[in-house]
């Protein structure tokens, strides 16, 4: 397993509710338009610019990710689930709009708690 | 059934306004979110993996025609055209947006329906039978005790703040369909042998982390004293409560701690405190409710319609269906009909807003314009004349709500787990649809026959886990999706705490592990046995022997 620092920010919008990911200037709807942090400083420093923008997000977070196989994927389960959509309907969820980086994410093998969303349970 | 009156028509409309209110500033970024979430928790409105979800209280789980029409609307305007009937008779929209929500509340008040203390630490919904006022096992009818607790409990002022969420139901059946022995409070209503009806009061069940059956702190309590007896047992707990610690913070971790007769020692102590006039309800309070609830309608019919009887005998699918789905009404020529929402490949609970329309339109057409929701996510046509039995059998088989499964193995109560919800450590969806694609031959679910399997993501237990008689709950092993099985459960008159099996399984050996445990059942069972019986009479080794041969 590699020890390379890669996170992605997410955060869920606020009016919307919908999960989005940081795209270097502004939230995006899809993962593999998230911007991905090799280095802590610059994660965190997105971080706090995230957790100032009060209107526009919720609950934002960094996720772990990796090279799961198919792709560069969120490492927890969880994190791929909110990526794509509930697993019961496949029409919901970001999944709908189907494709290669969405079978990528679907395919994505492995599966960890995410240390970001942990926090967050925690907290309730 | 219960119509709202003006009092209670201002609250819903005051409410409303006041959470537009709220969501505005919100947005304008006058509330931070630290100050908004226990708000727009109080209405209902969570923040979930994928969305907001809202939770609409369903009290006592008794709709009319135009409340379900509304929730078909809802469900298509807002959501993704469905919506998720829950374990304790609410239902959940999980793809709304905090903008539309002041829009969706204004049009459930339209037609009396709220989603207040579905969320927070106060009294929730209150649970009944789906059957009330229908069937003939009923010493009284439970909504009109259920509506009573809902106007005293609702914004009460000193129960706002609890140490915890705290939850009722109530049962006038010997047979509960409440799981009344694992809330917070359960009270069986029942006659003494003057008559007189009073309630058995149990406190301190639960399930979540640390499950326990509830202690009976009375065996019968003059009904007329209800009110004041609960504010007795809400007091005892808001005073020692567990504020400090949140998973010791349920009533039943305070129950548990002093004991269930110290603890009735300290309600009685209180209750005698309470001024009975001031506290309990007015006799003509009381009449006024009850009176709300006779049942209009109800013709006099013939105990056994020749047409119906006819029409059984013909046709073996509407025959398996009243075997499963339909159960003996008060009313002579009546029955009342089960509506699963656990169709082999559906989602436990949900429904999709043709499928409510539905529901509504045969209610209006044949069930006296009620539709009731079950505690195990099933719906109730309650009032359905044994002459549209048929017509309504085919109408529910024709919009897939007509599986003949009420009560048997593929009934499974499932929560919505880790594909919606942000506590679940894993889903609990497609476990319980593995386990029913196994099942699909209604003859071999017929066979096998009552079999409550219930399916939890996490510890939390809404899935109510602990009293299946096969319980499954998700847990995280390494980050894996792991199943904890537990046996011999109930959540009924009879109710137990499961045991569980043995270690942990992945997620593609639950499925092969409940084919085997019923393969024990029916190999050991004997005359009449339900699966729950035999496991009571054998324990646990031969069910444990057979699975983890099989699993490794």
């Amino acid at each position: 397993m590699s020890a390379t620092y890669l996170k992605a920010l997410t955060a869920n919008l606020l009016a919307e509710g919908d999960v989005v990911f940081w795209a270097r200037d502004h939230w995006a709807e899809q993962f593999a338009d998230a911007e991905l942090f090799s280095d802590s400083a610059a994660a965190e420093a997105a971080l706090a610019v995230a957790k100032a923008q009060v209107r526009v997000v919720v609950d934002a977070y960094l996720i772990d990710v990796a090279e799961a196989g198919s792709g560069l994927a969120p490492v927890s389960y969880r994190e791929r689930l909110r990526a794509l959509g509930p697993t019961n309907e496949l029409t919901h969820g970001k999944q709908a709009i189907g494709g290669a980086a969405i079978a990528a994410l679907s395919a994505a093998a492995g599966a960890a708690r995410s240390t970001g969303r942990l926090d967050l349970i925690r907290r309730k | 059934m219960y119509r709202y009156d003006a009092i209670d028509k201002e609250v819903l409309a005051d409410r409303s306004n006041e959470f537009r209110n709220q969501v505005v500033r919100r947005l304008a970024g006058e509330l931070t979110e630290d100050q908004f979430k226990p708000l727009r928790l109080m209405n209902g409105l969570y923040l979930q993996l994928h969305a907001y979800m809202l939770r609409v209280a369903i009290p006592y789980g008794a709709l009319n025609v135009a409340q379900v029409r509304r929730l078909a609307w809802i469900a298509r305007t807002y959501d993704k055209g469905y919506g998720h009937f829950t374990t304790r008779q609410n239902i959940q929209f999980h793809w709304i947006k905090l903008r539309d929500t002041p829009d969706i509340l204004d049009a459930l008040a339209q037609v009396d329906l709220h989603a207040i203390q579905t969320s927070g630490n106060c009294i929730r919904n209150v649970t009944s039978d789906p059957r009330a006022g229908a069937t003939a096992e009923e010493v009284d009818d439970p909504r009109v005790w259920s509506e009573a607790i809902r106007q005293w409990s609702t914004l009460h002022p000193e129960f706002s703040y609890l140490p915890r969420k705290f939850k009722i139901a109530v049962t006038a059946s010997a047979k509960d369909r409440t799981a009344a022995k694992v809330h917070d409070v359960g009270l069986v209503l029942r006659r003494n042998r003057d008559g007189a009806l009073g309630f058995e009061v149990m406190a301190g069940g639960g399930m979540g982390r640390t499950p326990y059956i509830g202690s009976t702190i009375r065996a019968h309590l003059p009904a007329e004293r209800l009110l004041s007896y609960l504010e007795a047992i809400l007091r005892v707990y808001n005073r020692h409560g567990r504020r400090d610690n949140i998973y010791k913070a349920r009533i039943k971790i305070l129950v548990a701690a002093l004991g269930a007769e110290e603890f009735a020692r300290q309600v009685e102590a209180e209750w005698l405190q309470i001024d009975a006039a001031r506290a309990d309800l007015p006799e003509g309070e009381l009449a006024r409710i009850r009176a709300a609830f006779v049942q209009p309608g109800l013709e006099a019919l013939e105990p056994v319609s020749a047409a119906y009887e006819a029409a059984r005998a013909a046709n073996s699918a509407l025959a398996r269906f009243v075997r499963n789905n339909v159960s003996a009404h008060k009313a002579p020529g009546y029955a009342i009909v089960d509506v699963s929402l656990k169709a082999h490949d559906a989602t436990p609970g949900d429904a999709n807003a043709d499928q409510l329309e539905v529901i509504a339109d045969l209610a209006e057409r044949y069930s006296l314009g009620e539709v009731r929701v079950t505690h195990e996510q099933n719906l109730v046509l309650p009032h359905v004349k044994q002459d549209d039995l048929l017509a309504v059998f085919e109408a529910l088989a024709a919009a897939g709500l007509a599986t003949p499964n009420i009560n048997l193995v593929s009934d499974i109560i499932a929560c919505p787990g880790l594909d919606y919800c942000a506590l679940a450590n894993a889903r609990a969806i497609p476990v319980a649809q593995s386990i029913a694609q196994r099942f699909l031959d209604p003859e071999l679910a017929e066979k096998v026959g009552e079999l409550k399997i219930k399916i939890s993501g996490c510890i939390n237990a809404c899935g109510h886990h602990h009293v299946g008689h096969i319980g499954v709950l998700g847990v995280d092993k390494k980050g894996e999706e792991f199943y904890q099985l537990t046996l011999g459960g109930s959540g009924a008159e009879d109710a137990s705490i499961g045991q569980m099996l043995g270690p942990a399984l992945a997620a593609d050996q639950v499925a092969p592990a409940i084919d085997t445990l019923v393969a024990v059942y029916l190999d050991l069972r004997q005359d009449g046995e339900r699966f729950l019986d035999t496991y009571r009479r054998t324990g646990m080794a031969p069910f444990k022997e057979a699975v983890y041969a099989v699993a490794h």
